[in-house]
């Protein structure tokens, strides 16, 4: 095919034809090249400059064909490591499927099992892992979450015909903030991840989406829709049948630091941001200073991060291997990824001042290396002065009381 | 203009940069985010809800000096309302940002207005009132004449905007660097009578040739 093109590439051309036009010569990258003769309305070359030019496109045509000659062998390799990849993940399922998830309770916190769990939950098996590791601490059934949809549908069909206040025992919530939060809920459908195109209006999982925040908000009032739970709500529905998705939701966000933040619980917050300091200053000692001289407070980017669980700021095949670790190691991997992150871009960090960092760290880049990404997290030491995570936590909350 | 005068009188000052914190408040889905998008990307796009807090700059070469807004793009929900004094304090300026179609978004900008009153002295931030979408005249649920009577009582800078068709959105930021600006003389002139001033510079990263 090559010897073919660039035979043809002899043919005398008629003047004005360095723009390609005969259209059964299909130039490939870079072994399109033509060497021409002057127009025909020019003196032709003296015969040592054709000559030297012959040599130089030859030369040319040699460096072409070994530049594509390394770039099908590239992607050769590319194709090979993608299919070991798939192997690897093919003989995950099969582990996480015929060993692990039927031996959940003794095998979960087994070194191997925590090894795997490491390199990201294959997607066939990611929800019933996310579901096992969440758990259901408050006992949530299918029927518990019919009996919340049913009257979410209640509420928003007296809301449509403006009918009668719907009396009950969430009555203490006022009925203007219950009409808000349906309303937003309705809003943020749509504004959640849009790019997708499956949680729109008239999107295969539109209505699973507003289902699930609409019984959440019958089922914990107290709490109701707060804006980042429709990402969380989301990424779960990707994952899980609706039911499941509903029992990982309420149990998620009851976890200590979620109920913290989705509470908007500020004193509480402040906990979770002082102890993250501490992790920070051990970790990244020389990036912590930067931020203190450049009054860069934690709350500036941990609150977007924490409350999706990373999941609007990181590419959603990275926030789901966030999420595979976090259900393993709890609330401490969230701070732990937000300091691998900071270690990621430490260098770029350290030369920005306040509003380029929380630009930078608000929209981080499109392309983060997932590779690189998890080694730096693997980098962060959870423990502080032989203090983990939970232990420096409990003192901060002991000295705020 | 009037502001030209005082600065640029030494030559150190003659085009100095000031850094300023404009900060957007306002309820959810007002149009907060379009509009600093649109203002700093001249481009409209639907915005992903804003957790916390999102950041933009725009620098602006005035005649007179340098203007670097930043930019802090609020979350609109009311349940982030506990941690939003993270957001406006220290601010230079604010756009109090409501929904023409929406008659409760301006209800909740009074409010707002109520809290920036109990966090700042008057003087201390210049204040925008922002009526957004105009482009949804057809459903206008509020008068202009009702946005700009409010902001005439308590002496806001008042304009209705739309991110969407980009109508004086740069206007409005355009007005507040100008009213910045011109407080920046005033102060300039008589540093003396505004004891706070220096204090609200050093806090503010402002960078001054004067006190």
């Amino acid at each position: 095919e090559y010897e073919e093109k660039t035979g043809r590439a002899h043919k005398p051309l008629s003047p004005k034809q360095n723009v390609r036009k005969n259209l059964d010569f299909e130039p490939l990258s870079t072994t399109a090249l033509i060497l021409e003769d002057r127009p025909a309305n020019l003196p032709a070359k003296p015969a040592e400059e054709a000559q030297k030019h012959r040599q130089q496109y030859e030369e040319m045509v040699v460096q072409a064909k070994k530049r594509e000659l390394k770039e099908a062998q590239k992607r050769k390799k590319q194709l090979e490591e993608r299919c070991k990849l798939e192997e690897s993940i093919g003989n995950a399922v099969l582990t996480w499927n015929n060993e692990i998830l039927p031996n959940w309770e003794t095998m979960c916190c087994s070194r191997k099992v925590r090894e795997l769990w490491w390199q990201g939950i294959p997607p066939s098996v990611r929800g019933k892992v996310w579901s096992l590791a969440i758990g259901n601490e408050l006992n949530i059934t299918h029927e518990l979450y019919d009996i919340c949809l049913a009257r979410a549908k209640e509420k928003w069909r007296s809301l449509s015909t403006g009918g009668a206040e719907v009396e009950g025992e969430d009555a203490g919530f006022s009925a203007a903030d219950r009409e808000a939060s349906l309303e937003l809920i309705k809003l943020d459908i749509s504004r959640t991840f849009p790019n997708l195109c499956i949680f729109q209006q008239g999107g295969p999982y539109h209505d699973t989406l507003h289902s699930i925040l609409g019984a959440y908000t019958c089922y914990r009032p107290d709490v109701g829709y707060v804006q980042g739970m429709s990402f969380i709500a989301a990424v779960l529905i990707l994952n899980l049948d609706t039911a499941d998705a509903f029992i990982a939701f309420s149990n998620l966000l009851n976890k200590p630091c979620q109920m913290a933040f989705f509470r908007v619980d500020h004193g509480l917050m402040l906990t979770y941001f002082a102890a993250f300091e501490v992790f920070f200053e051990e970790n990244l000692p020389k990036l912590f200073a930067h931020f203190k001289k450049n009054n860069l407070t934690p709350d500036i980017y941990l609150i977007d991060w924490i409350f999706t669980l990373y999941s609007k700021s990181l590419p959603l095949d990275l926030a789901c291997r966030v999420w595979d670790v976090f259900c393993r190691d709890g609330e401490e991997f969230l701070f732990r990824t937000a300091l691998g992150i900071l270690k990621l871009f430490e260098d770029i960090l350290t030369k920005m001042d306040f509003i380029h960092i929380a630009q930078f760290l608000t929209k981080l880049p499109e392309d983060l290396p997932s590779e690189e990404f998890f080694t730096s997290i693997a980098a962060i030491q959870m423990q502080s002065r032989n203090k983990k995570w939970a232990q420096v936590r409990g003192m901060l909350i002991f000295a705020n009381r | 203009m009037a502001q030209r005068e005082a600065l640029g009188t030494s030559p150190e000052e003659i085009h100095p940069t000031y850094p300023y914190k404009v900060v957007l408040l306002g309820s959810t889905s007002v149009g907060k985010s379009s509009l600093a998008y649109r203002y700093v990307k001249n481009d409209f796009k639907e915005s992903l809800p804003t957790v916390g807090c999102s950041f933009f700059t725009q620098t602006l070469n005035m005649e007179v000096a340098t203007v670097k807004l930043e930019i802090w793009d609020t979350a609109g929900q009311e349940k982030y309302h506990s941690v939003c004094h993270l957001y406006y304090r220290g601010a230079h300026a604010a756009l109090l940002v409501y929904d023409i179609a929406n008659k409760e978004t301006l209800n909740k900008a009074k409010l707002w207005m109520r809290d920036l009153e109990k966090e700042f002295l008057p003087n201390e931030i210049v204040i925008a009132l922002v009526g957004n979408k105009v482009d949804l005249a057809a459903e206008r649920e509020v008068a202009t004449e009702e946005g700009e009577e409010f902001a005439r009582t308590r002496g806001l800078l008042f304009m209705e905007t739309s991110a969407k068709s980009n109508h004086q959105v740069n206007d409005i930021f355009l007005a507040i660097a100008r009213e910045l600006l011109q407080r920046e003389q005033e102060k300039a002139r008589a540093p003396s009578l505004h004891g706070r001033s220096t204090v609200t510079l050093g806090e503010s990263r402002v960078r001054t040739g004067c006190c």
